[in-house]
């Protein structure tokens, strides 16, 4: 056991070791109050509306109004959502496992017309974040639809074999939601979000009471009801292992590689490049191109929880 | 307190309390034979304990699809059997009710013995229980978690703060009434915030309702009105009290009264789900489970022992009997048992992306913690029994007149 903690502790500094980061977090924080005056509250589906550049009397108002304080210049439709995007529950300094945020909002985007369910996205995920290979879950659920509708109740996540052409894919994994239910429900603060979006989760902290996985609409929370197993030769030595036995995780969008200016692995296994992973608050990053050009949706957007992970068809 | 324990062999003060220890010398080897019964219980619940504490969530039935389990069902279910002692208590001191006089030790009694189950229950099912001191270390105020737990913590003192109040007889009628004052909305803030565990959620369609909040209210009286109904005829029989018959009707009356309320509620719940006007798929293909499908041999069964309950305790000509009595209260105890499990499944029947979940069942291990707690808790009040003086002493109860002067005549002690 104290040998697992040592190694834990080395796994931790050798992640710590990016000094870039403090006085990024800080100004970020800086940035975020100036925009806390700005902010209004997103109605639920204010996307599409944003999206056919039609918003409606009262969303214009409040965009004019944030648009110059959004970065990329004057009219940024993406401006009100980038300005919901705050830090919940933020104790002040990053999660022990991951360096410290950047200036980024992150988001994505996934095109359910290119998912062939191939479920290339979930394995990649399992062998990038050292998931129990006998735990029995996965961060990323793929949902095979009937034609016609987004009908949960009638979906199937157990589906044998992707790429049926009278069926869609809708994958589903943690959507980082800028409101995120499981952050309110957490007794004692062992989950928040970061100021670039990610919700992380302190495997130190957490109480295993699993109400987070109550909260989560999006079935997002997993729990490690048995020790995480994973051969030796394929544990990724950036993403802690045995601290997360009997606590719950989820995805992180990759925060090890995010954070150091790569993809996550999802979006990088994808063969036909359904997802899209980036920067809202770059402009001219991929997410935000097709954000501003395409017809988006978000699963369960009457829910209110602001998910960052969005869908185009 | 009184002369005749005080001078009773074996009675030892302290905390102002006569505890007659006696009693456990002079006890019959029936006694001893059912403490080491409860005792078999006990051991059989730490070991179970420490086969999860070592082996981890494994050994639980419980997975990510039904993330909590019965040490929910039963905390849901212990602080309900909880409200209804204090429901009776308070009545006496905030509402005169003077005929449930002799019944206010015994009441409160089991309302913070039950408090303390539905906690241990709690603390029993974490697999990491030393963190749970960051509740208090950085508890989050959006949480409703931290509500019900801090309320159980608080109520289960109050409870016993005010058992000791009673016995002691400090601070006379006054302070047993002010202390009514204060535990009567501390008992409603508990059942509310625990409801609101689940009502607070939009995740979860079925839980997501503020009716929520008033079934509890329902279903917490009840079902402690009906344990507090099998407690008193215990009580009598194990001890030299006798209470009156029509303090036991009336308290029937009290209960069938509630149980019809409670079954409305419940009823205009499920109507609501499946009118075609008000359905939502999310809804209904949950519900159905619970009418038509996997769940339906514990959710039906609900309204036929309540309907029967109330069948039995509505009769006039039926209900001052012992039999039917004790009857109507085991039907509705057992009841809601299958109603907190119901609600509980109905969270987790489908997950909140629609997909079936594998049918909730308690594993070995939870069934013998569960069991552990339960029969921690009943041998806590067997002890208590013995050796408390929990009879209301007729000093007391000739000093209110009204109704208490009536039940006065029947509620004999006999020494
Ligand atoms: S998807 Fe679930 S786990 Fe992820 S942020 Fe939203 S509520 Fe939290
Ligand atoms: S399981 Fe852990 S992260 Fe989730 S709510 Fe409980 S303490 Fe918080």
């Amino acid at each position: 056991m104290s040998q697992d903690k040592d190694r834990a502790l080395k796994q931790a500094a050798d992640l710590e070791e990016h000094p870039d980061a403090p006085s990024t977090t800080v100004s970020r924080r800086r940035f975020l109050q100036g925009l806390g005056f700005a902010a209004g509250v997103t109605a639920a589906g204010v996307i599409p509306a944003l999206i056919t550049a039609a918003p409606s009397a009262g969303n214009e108002s409040e965009a004019a109004e944030s648009g110059s304080g959004a970065p990329g210049g004057e009219e940024n439709p993406l401006a009100e959502i980038i300005e919901n995007d705050k830090p919940v529950n933020y104790p002040g300094k990053p999660v022990k496992y991951a360096d410290p945020a950047g200036d980024q909002k992150w988001a994505m985007v996934i095109d359910v017309k290119a998912c062939v369910g191939c479920r290339k996205c979930a394995y990649a995920c399992v062998k990038e974040n050292n998931i129990g290979r006998t735990s029995g879950f996965t961060y990323i659920q793929l949902l095979e639809m009937e034609p016609g509708e987004i009908n949960l109740e009638t979906a199937n996540a157990n589906y044998t074999e992707g790429g049926r052409a009278d069926k869609w894919y809708l994958p589903v994994q943690c959507m980082h939601c800028a409101k995120p239910t499981c952050v309110y429900g957490c007794p004692v603060k062992a989950t928040w979000r970061e100021p670039d979006g990610i919700v992380v989760i302190d495997y130190d902290k957490c109480i295993a009471c699993r109400n987070c996985m109550i909260t989560c609409p999006y079935y997002a929370r997993h729990f490690n009801w048995v020790e995480p197993e994973v051969p030796k030769n394929e544990i990724n030595p950036k993403v802690p292992l045995e601290e997360k036995a009997a606590v719950v995780e989820k995805c992180t969008f990759c925060i090890q590689r995010t954070r150091h200016g790569q993809t996550t692995a999802c979006t990088e296994a994808c063969p036909v490049g359904a997802r899209t992973f980036g920067d809202l608050n770059d402009p001219n990053s991929d997410v935000s191109i097709i954000l501003k050009t395409r017809r988006a949706f978000r699963l369960k957007e009457e829910l209110g929880s602001e998910p960052v992970i969005w869908y185009v068809g | 307190m009184t002369e005749t324990t005080a001078h009773k062999p074996g009675v030892k003060r302290f905390i102002g309390i006569d505890w007659d220890l006696g009693a456990l010398r002079s006890a019959s080897p029936r006694f001893w034979l059912w403490v080491a019964f409860l005792g078999t219980f006990v051991v059989v619940g730490v070991a179970a304990w420490g086969a999860f504490i070592t082996q981890g969530g494994v050994v639980m039935a419980q997975r990510d699809g039904s993330p909590w389990g019965l040490w929910f069902t039963n905390y849901m279910y212990y602080v309900g059997l909880a409200a209804g002692g204090l429901v009776v208590y308070a009545s006496v001191h905030l509402f005169g009710a003077e005929q449930y006089r002799p019944l206010s030790r015994i009441a409160v009694l089991q309302a913070g013995v039950f408090t303390m189950l539905a906690l241990l229950g709690v603390v029993s099912d974490f697999e990491q229980p030393i963190r749970l001191l960051n509740m208090v270390i950085s508890p989050n105020p959006t949480a409703p978690f931290v509500y019900t737990g801090t309320a159980a913590g608080l109520y289960m003192v109050l409870c016993f703060v005010d058992l000791w109040i009673m016995l002691t007889g400090t601070g006379g009628e006054k302070l047993a009434f002010t202390m009514t004052l204060i535990a009567l909305p501390a008992a409603i803030y508990l059942h509310t915030t625990t409801a609101f565990v689940l009502a607070l959620n939009k995740s979860r369609e079925l839980w997501h309702s503020a009716v929520m909040v008033p079934i509890f209210l329902t279903s917490a009286t009840a079902s402690g009105i009906a344990v507090l109904f099998i407690f008193a005829y215990i009580f009598m029989r194990v001890t030299n009290v006798r209470f009156k018959p029509s303090m036991f009707r009336s308290l029937a009356t009290l209960l069938a009264t509630v149980i019809i309320i409670d079954l409305f509620l419940l009823s205009v719940e499920v109507l609501w789900t499946f009118w075609p006007t008000s359905a939502i798929p999310g809804e209904t293909s949950r519900l159905i489970e619970f009418v038509a499908g996997r769940y339906a041999p514990f959710f039906l069964p609900i309204f036929v022992l309540g309907f029967t309950a109330f069948g039995l305790l509505a009769n006039r000509k039926l209900r001052h009997l012992p039999a039917i009595q004790i009857t109507a209260s085991i039907l509705y105890i057992i009841a809601i048992f299958l109603k907190r499990y119901s609600l509980m499944a109905m969270g987790f029947s489908l997950t909140p992306l629609g997909q079936p979940t594998k049918i909730y069942f308690p594993s070995l291990v939870e069934t013998g913690i569960a069991l552990g707690i339960l029969a921690f808790g009943i041998l806590f009040v067997t002890i208590c029994v013995k050796i408390m003086p929990l009879e209301v002493p007729k000093e007391e109860l000739e000093a209110h007149h009204g109704h208490g002067h009536a039940s006065l005549d029947e509620a004999e002690v006999a020494a």
